[in-house]
């Protein structure tokens, strides 16, 4: 009975005017944006690979110096780009795409896309995501709002109500005819753009796994979309009425209560200002040992520490070179110091992350947003997981680089004009970053699973009960 | 088959039905004659169960239409007097998908034979009922009845904007329907039609069923008179 009925709805749907133009100006807004976004991402991740050997080459052909001068000449770590990316580009336009490593500082992600862009990147870009997320909810408004309300307009509802049909075998019927109308548009677009993403040269493994995911998690969207709708159909005196909440509703989901969740998160959780956070930084710095200023109270109280260790006299007797050890001890220090300081911020983030997932009960959109950037690797959970990992190599490479130094030199004033074979620049590994595996993915975002299932549930619902009443 | 007992329906004040008693049984064809506003098509309603007594009960097939709405629809098809169906769909999708919701299932070629038998022409059956005139979407409704296979049929004045023709065509499967054993309830304006093709006659004013009479009991100029002097 369902089937029947669904088979009707859909053969009505795609008979109308009004869902071949709509269907038509989705699909090329759709494929247009998945164009542009690919040729986009191609001529960045052009710049990328290149940008990377350059920095390698430049790295690599150092000439022969002090290991701290090469610390201090620094490299790049370059954040890869996801091939999904392609699709939802998430917070990627405000993250920076790069971070400067070198020694004593912790930096943060710089050259984002959107310092690049005129103020008229304001009005948005056309990216598959944006239609994805804003506009098919917008067009599964537009032909289902008076699914039920015209069967009454028109005249059918009491021909079809005399023929004695099951109110929640109608309410399925309807929802799965414009369910698939909304399959048949967003399904064929998946694959034409799987096969663009495949077609992408040097863009790393292509997971179909991941698209499938994504194909899934946005499918789940519109069936809660496709439920509301008719839920409010069901529900209404007439067309208008339907239509006017049914587009309330679209407003507040997508466009309200998104702002809501990030104006709660901050105001329960804000981030220090930058200035804050860097003074806080650059105060715990003075307090403790800094490699560059072997005369401070924690230089001579390491020194100290470190002759009673070795059970030595003097520095000069010390089997390494102080001055590398005390650079590399300075260097530790203050990577604790941002570790702490970045675990604040972390704590911070993470708290706001607990916002937004709690937040996700208020509209489906919300839980559908953090899926979808999270499956594509554009969310905020990948790019500090990829600043951790930058971090964790510098740490790593002035480690080699001072050690280095400490352990070829003794402790004299010739020993600083040492300088180390080119062959040491090559053992320091090209930083290269792999991102969390789907399964810490899936495991972060459990939560946004269930709510969006509970959508769906709560929308199931709405539908049966509003269609009893028709 | 219909049978209304003690039926009555007020809307805050106003009655609209009033102490209606109707007994059909299969075989017969019950016209309800009366003017605008007499309560005809708020009975018919109250059988469809889209309009809730205010007392008394309304039964098909004995079953009581307030409690088993949905079962007693099995029993019965319906033909409002301004049908209307799926404009995008064509006659016979949409006979299809009537008759497939009252849990029918036919062969494409025995819907035609509804649609034949129903008066509508061959060449119709395939366009978009978009195009067709009142009368042939009355056709489509009465080949959806005629699918249902009912016990009981239920007529809201549904030769109404027929020509004269289809309107003669649909008194003569109302007799053959007749001798099957379906119980007709018919409101109608047309005393003629109802001289012609009823067994029963009722005249309903205000909610009112004020005489009931076989049409053997009466000739045509008679009923008119009779007709006329209720309503004044």
């Amino acid at each position: 009975m369902i089937r029947r009925i669904a088979t009707k709805e859909f053969t009505e749907i795609l008979r109308e005017g009004r869902f071949q133009v709509a269907a038509i100006i989705t699909i090329a807004l759709l494929l247009i944006s998945v164009v542009i976004s690919r040729s986009y991402y191609v001529a960045v991740n052009e710049q990328h690979a290149q940008a990377r050997q350059v920095e390698r080459a430049l790295w690599l052909n150092q000439e022969a110096k002090n290991p701290h001068s090469a610390a201090h000449y620094g490299t790049y770590a370059f954040k890869p780009k996801y091939l999904l990316a392609l699709l939802d580009p998430g917070v990627d336009k405000y993250t920076g795409i790069s971070i400067y490593l070198e020694a004593h500082r912790r930096n943060e992600a710089q050259y984002m896309a959107a310092q690049d862009q005129t103020g008229l990147a304001r009005f948005g870009d056309l990216t598959p995501d944006f239609i994805l997320l804003f506009i098919i909810p917008l067009l599964i408004v537009l032909m289902g709002f008076n699914a039920f309300t015209r069967e009454r307009e028109q005249g059918t509802l009491a021909l079809l109500k005399s023929q004695g049909v099951l109110p929640s075998n109608l309410a399925f019927g309807k929802w799965l005819g414009s369910y698939l109308a909304i399959v048949l548009l967003v399904v064929p677009v998946f694959i034409i753009s799987a096969i663009l993403l495949a077609l992408v040269k040097d863009f790393g493994p292509f997971n179909i796994g991941a698209l499938l995911l994504l194909l899934l998690v946005y499918l789940v969207y519109y069936a809660i979309f496709t439920g509301l709708t008719l839920t409010v159909s069901a529900g209404s005196k007439n067309s208008g009425v339907a239509l006017v909440t049914m587009l309330a509703v679209w407003m507040v989901s997508v466009l309200g209560m998104p702002k809501v969740a990030s104006n709660l998160a901050d105001a329960l959780y804000p981030y220090p200002t930058r200035q804050a956070f860097e003074a806080g930084v650059n105060d715990d710095k003075k307090r403790g040992l800094n490699g560059h200023e072997p005369w401070s109270e924690e230089a001579k109280a390491l020194e100290k520490a470190v002759l009673v260790e070795y059970k030595v006299d003097s520095v000069q007797q010390l089997p390494f070179n102080f001055d590398g050890y005390l650079m590399q001890k300075g260097e530790e220090h203050d990577a604790e110091i941002y570790y702490k300081h970045y675990a604040l911020l972390r704590q911070q983030f993470e708290n706001q992350t607990n916002v937004y997932r709690l937040s996700a009960i208020l509209s489906p959109f919300l839980p559908t947003r953090f899926l979808s950037m999270g499956i594509a690797r554009s969310d905020y959970q990948t790019h500090w997981h990829f600043a951790d990992a930058a971090e964790k190599y510098r740490v790593s490479m002035m480690d080699k680089l001072n050690m280095t130094f400490a352990k070829s030199t003794t402790y004299s004033a010739e020993a600083r004009n040492w300088k180390a074979d080119p062959s040491l620049w090559k053992q320091i590994p090209p930083f290269e970053y792999e991102p969390p595996t789907y399964a810490t993915l899936l495991q972060q975002q459990t939560s946004n699973l269930l709510i969006l299932l509970g959508w769906l549930g709560l929308s199931f619902l709405g539908l049966i009960y509003a269609a009893k009443k028709v | 088959m219909i049978q209304a007992i003690d039926l009555v329906k007020r809307y805050n004040g106003t009655t609209a039905v009033h102490q209606l008693n109707l007994n059909i049984q299969p075989g017969d064809i019950f016209c309800l004659l009366g003017a605008n506003g007499a309560g005809k098509t708020t009975t018919i309603n109250i059988f469809l169960n889209f309009v809730q007594p205010t007392e008394g009960k309304a039964l098909i097939n004995g079953m009581n239409v307030m409690q088993d709405g949905l079962k007693t629809k099995q029993y019965l098809a319906y033909i409002p007097e301004n049908l209307m169906l799926y404009p995008n769909l064509t006659g016979l999708e949409n006979l299809n998908y009537f008759s497939g919701l009252a849990g029918k299932k036919y062969e494409t070629g025995e819907l035609e034979m509804f649609l034949l038998e129903a008066g509508l022409q061959e060449e119709a059956h395939r366009r978009r009922v978009a195009a067709y005139s009142k009368g042939m979407r009355q056709k489509v409704g009465i080949a959806i009845a005629l699918a249902k296979q009912a016990k009981a049929l239920l007529l809201d004045e549904p030769t109404s904007g027929l020509d004269p023709k289809a309107s003669n065509e649909f008194a003569a499967l109302l007799q053959k329907l007749r001798q099957q054993g379906v119980a007709t309830l018919m409101a109608t304006h047309d005393l003629f039609r109802a001289k012609e093709s009823g067994t029963h006659i009722g005249i309903m004013k205000d909610g009112k069923l004020l005489q009931t009479l076989t049409t053997e009991e009466i000739n045509h100029t008679d009923l008119e008179k009779l007709y006329l002097q209720h309503m004044n």
